[in-house]
């Protein structure tokens, strides 16, 4: 898909030929140069048979062309050039400018028509006339080389026709220049110029009940134990922590809940047709200390984290959301994963050692167990 | 911590007995009672309820089993293989109930003297395992040979017999002979619990080690899914229900045998019926060929004698085997696949093994799951033999010398003899003897000992009605005994837990009770407290069970089940092994479910997070 093809200006990539937008199924983990890691992630998922709501990546190539096109590459990088990392008012004033530039500049003719077509594609694909997309930026490896920065940029939600997601776009563009991602390369003397940023477009899942999931427990790297959290609505309230969720420990072996906290969930996070926008409302009272899914529906979710840890290798952070307008099982949707943080990085390290039978018991015999 | 807890327990010596229990002290041994020559050191002990061997008020001549467990468990522990900080288990009598305590470690010097000892003695038994069960297995079945060719005359005769006096005199007569059997018949009950314990504690002490390793590569792995790993399929426990399920294939395959068997009415008639035809008799001959040693299986736990055995009550198996030809002739499976409980149980092993991260710790796991793999199967195979075959063998040769006490206008019933303890029935059988001897017309203290047997029949029942305390004493700071930790499930949270149940608050007043989450799921539905064995055949289709504890005679009454509690047992107990093979929810181990819930109360049993909850109280 997406019909702009431009030659590449060799500065950045090697004479390849690129695409403005690019259908989430065609991508994979290698495309993260090209659309960031967290589409190159959804185009892996998809490849993997994961179930995951339909979109499309908007480049970096997209952007480097944006910016080239408009004429506010230059200017750009002229407001940021010898900018201090302890001069705090500089760069809050710079990351000021340059924002509002990439915000306000008319969109080049060409990736808007990209990205026209790429969201009339979308929403024929739906079947609606304005389909709902969530916009997410989506970083390139080189300029934010740990999750911990994954918050940083912008995520737009229940989007609908071709100007708003234009303007999410170039929001997202412009959250590339925040003041902390702005200092952060300072400090890492990353040239501003070399940075790339790619957009997802994606449908929105009209969630019932939405949260994260991590396939090792985060709390004692049990890998043995899927641990979900969920609530009412859209999953931001989850991933924000502006609610206690409802917490599951399932077992990946024997699929058996080692533990349910059913949490009372005051608000939910929704989309309000009048106001045109996701709002956070109150949940109802008898819902609030009700549990947010089947236990089927758990099961499922920890049956698809299974797959998505098997397809990477390593241990998983997962966002994931049950729509309201499917049944089960076509209701659970992935709409993120990355490796998990704390757990997949640290050393493999055998717990038990280079140990015998023997030795084992013997140990065992010498243990005592403290009661008081 | 400790001194709060101490004061939440009564101390053992000023616990009251209820007074319609008075006189409880002279039906067992004086070793059993808390006493003041030994009262410091018993009031330092922490001493619990064991609702496992002893759930119910302790018939006298029952606790034999007891004493032969105490003596035996505890000196493999301590003497035999001494595992280095463990010392025995210890018991005691209050009332009619028993409670026991885990005796704290040795000082440490004797520790270090163990544990040399330990290294040498116990690699010996995990190298020859099955070299040393089948030495085992051909002592054993000889010891219950031995026992039940044990001869108790049917009568004292008038003179004896010409042939032991001509043409020279034996010099040995029945006034001897029945208290040398008598002797002979208690040696072998305790020679069988010497053996009873040969490999247990080792296996236990393996199960726990696994169990150990299982927690340190998944912190966060329950009990269930350890015990899932290391159960085995085609062990004893399981071939009385197996040899069930061939009976009623059989019958169904043969011409007229199933229309008798589905037919009302008890063994007996059954059994006249089945003589009748070519077929009928083909198939009793394969009943009688089953049934010893496989139908030698106590209706209840193996420790009491009023439980019975299916050998002395065949309408249990006719009724189990009444519905199994039923459910075979609308079509449906009545035995659970050996190969595939087998082919689970490796794939779970397989599964958690691909989740451990580096190749030590798989090997090592390895190691570990192959060690008690190697001997676990002496935990579920002994238990037949001891508790079932040689019990039921046990209870039938005391009901001959009980016949023999009636006839001599000693006791009023057969079963009376069960309410002296082994030390006094001798007493009993010598004033018979006595009385044989000393001529015609001889008069014996039988309204004495009648009158003696009632009463403590009263003592017993009136204990039925009595909650004691679920501990006394001081909790310990640390536990290092293999049994107390795996049987009886004793932890942290379990002590701290168990103030909080009986004693303190009214059963009427709880409406949630936890326990171990045995068997995942979640179920309402009516309650049916089966506090004695024999109230099985009150049990209803769709009812939740709630009782003491089970075993593998039950194993029938979970297809008819929706759910189980039990008071003791953890996630390796009977009842919950059978309720994960058979999907249904279970709770064990919460200590005090039989006397909390009610039969026809509604309770809803979450498998999934261990707790019960009465949903409505039955009226």
């Amino acid at each position: 898909m997406g019909k702009a093809t431009k030659p590449i200006p060799n500065s950045l990539r090697m004479e390849k030929e690129m695409d403005y937008i690019l259908d989430f199924e065609e991508l994979n983990k290698n495309s993260l140069q090209v659309v960031g890691g967290k589409n190159a992630s959804l185009g892996e998922m998809i490849s993997a048979g994961i179930r995951v709501p339909p979109g499309f990546a908007v480049t970096t190539d997209s952007y480097f062309h944006f910016i080239t096109d408009t004429g506010i590459k230059d200017t750009i990088f002229t407001i940021l050039s010898g900018l201090s990392v302890d001069d705090v008012e500089s760069i809050n004033s710079a990351s000021a400018e340059v924002q509002d530039l990439i915000n306000n500049v008319s969109m080049s003719s060409d990736v808007c028509a990209a990205i026209e077509e790429g969201y009339a594609w979308l929403c024929k694909k739906c079947d609606l006339k304005k389909v709902p997309v969530a916009v997410r930026s989506s970083a390139t490896a080189e300029d934010l080389p740990t999750a911990s920065f994954a918050g940083q940029q912008d995520t737009y939600l229940w989007i609908e026709g071709t100007d708003q997601v234009m303007r999410s776009v170039q929001q997202c563009w412009a959250s590339l220049f925040t003041p902390r991602a702005i200092s952060y390369r300072i400090k890492n003397d990353f040239p501003h110029e070399k940075v790339l940023i790619s957009v997802g477009v994606q449908k929105m899942v009209n969630s019932r009940t939405a949260g994260v999931m991590f396939t090792v427990n985060p709390t004692d790297g049990d890998p043995s134990k899927v641990v979900i959290e969920g609530s009412w609505g859209l999953g931001e309230t989850v991933v924000s922590g502006s609610v206690n969720p409802d917490k599951f420990v399932v077992d990946k072996v024997v699929i058996e809940i080692s533990e349910k906290t059913i949490s009372t969930k005051h608000i939910q996070c929704v989309y309000d047709p009048d106001k045109g926008k996701v709002v956070n409302v109150d949940v109802e009272p008898d819902m609030q200390s009700q549990c947010c899914m089947e236990d089927y529906e758990m099961k499922e979710l920890v049956k698809i984290a299974k797959e998505i840890e098997k397809h990477y290798g390593c241990a998983m952070d997962i966002e994931w959301a049950i729509d309201k307008d499917f049944s089960f099982p076509e209701s659970v949707f992935i709409v993120q994963a990355r490796p998990e943080t704390v757990w997949s990085q640290r050393k493999k390290e055998s717990v038990i050692g280079k140990k015998s039978g023997y030795q084992l018991l013997m140990e065992r015999a010498m243990k005592r167990i403290k009661i008081s | 911590m400790a001194e709060e807890k101490a004061a939440r327990f009564p101390d053992p010596h000023e616990f009251q007995v209820p007074s319609e229990l008075e006189g409880w002290e002279e039906m067992y041994p004086s070793h059993y009672l808390f006493s003041k020559e030994r009262g410091e050191w018993e009031s330092q002990q922490f001493w619990y309820l064991d609702k496992i061997h002893a759930p119910e008020p302790m018939p006298p001549l029952d606790l034999i089993f007891q004493e032969a467990w105490q003596i035996s468990l505890s000196q493999y522990t301590t003497r035999v293989f001494c595992i280095p900080p463990a010392q025995g288990i210890a018991q005691r009598m209050v009332g009619p109930y028993m409670y026991i305590c885990a005796i704290a470690p040795p000082p440490e010097e004797v520790i270090g003297e163990k544990a040399q000892r330990f290294e040498k003695r116990v690699f010996y038994v995990f190298e020859h395992y099955d070299e040393l069960w089948d030495k085992w297995l051909t002592k054993f079945k000889a010891l219950g040979k031995e026992m039940e060719a044990i001869e108790v005359p049917q009568e004292l005769p008038k003179f004896v017999p010409e042939d032991q006096v001509l043409p020279a005199p034996t010099g040995c007569y029945v006034s001897y002979d029945i208290l040398e059997n008598f002797n002979n018949l208690v040696n072998q009950m305790f020679k069988g619990w010497q053996y009873h314990f040969e490999m247990l504690n080792l296996t236990y002490l393996a199960y726990l080690m696994f169990g150990d390793v299982c927690r340190k590569l998944f912190p966060g792995i329950s009990e269930s899914a350890i015990g899932k790993m290391v159960a085995g399929a085609y062990v004893s426990m399981f071939r009385p229900e197996e040899e069930l399920c061939q009976l009623s294939r059989l019958a169904v395959s043969m011409n007229g045998v199933a229309n008798i068997l589905k037919g009302e009415g008890g063994a007996d008639q059954k059994i006249a019926a089945l003589e009748k035809s070519e077929d009928g008799r083909k198939w009793l001959e394969a009943f009688d060929k089953a049934k010893d040693p496989w139908f030698y299986v106590s209706c209840g736990s193996g420790w009491f004698h009023y439980e019975g055995s299916w050998i002395n009550n065949l309408d249990i198996p006719y009724s189990y085997i009444k519905s199994y030809v039923e459910r075979l002739e609308n079509g449906e499976t009545i035995e659970r696949s050996l190969d595939e409980v087998n082919k689970e149980r490796d794939e779970t092993v397989a599964k958690y093994r691909e989740l451990i991260q580096s190749d030590e710790d798989r090997d090592a796991f390895n190691n570990a799951y192959n060690t008690v793999r190697t001997i676990y199967r002496y935990a579920e195979d002994h238990l037949f033999w001891v508790e079932h075959w040689f019990h039921t063998i046990w209870f039938a040769k005391v009901r001959e010398f009980g016949r023999l006490l009636v006839d001599n206008n000693i006791i009023n019933e057969v079963d009376d003899i069960f309410m002296f303890n082994r030390y006094e029935i001798p007493e009993l059988l010598t004033e018979m003897a006595t009385g044989w001897a000393l001529g015609v017309d001889i008069p014996v203290r039988g309204d004495y000992y009648k009158a003696k047997a009632e009463k403590r029949k009263k003592i017993l029942k009136a204990a039925n009605e009595w909650n004691p305390s679920p501990a006394l004493g001081v909790p310990p700071e640390e536990v290092a005994e293999p049994f107390t930790v795996m049987l009886w499930g004793v932890t942290t949270d379990k002590v701290r837990e168990w103030p909080q149940g009986v004693g303190e608050v009214r059963p009427e007043d709880v409406s949630e009770i936890k326990g171990f989450a045995s068997s995942a799921g979640i179920v309402e539905g009516p309650a049916r407290v089966l506090k004695l064995v024999k109230e099985i055949v009150d049990l209803k289709e769709g009812e939740v069970m709630v009782c003491p504890t089970t075993n593998p005679s039950w194993a029938p009454v979970f297809t008819k089940i929706k759910a189980a509690i039990t008071d003791i047992g953890g996630l390796t107990s009977h009842a919950a092994i059978v309720c994960r093979e058979y999907g249904l929810p279970a709770v064990t181990g919460t200590g005090v479910a039989t006397s909390i819930i009610k039969n026809g109360d509604i309770i809803k049993v979450d498998g999934d997070t261990g707790v019960v909850t009465i949903v409505k109280r039955a009226n």
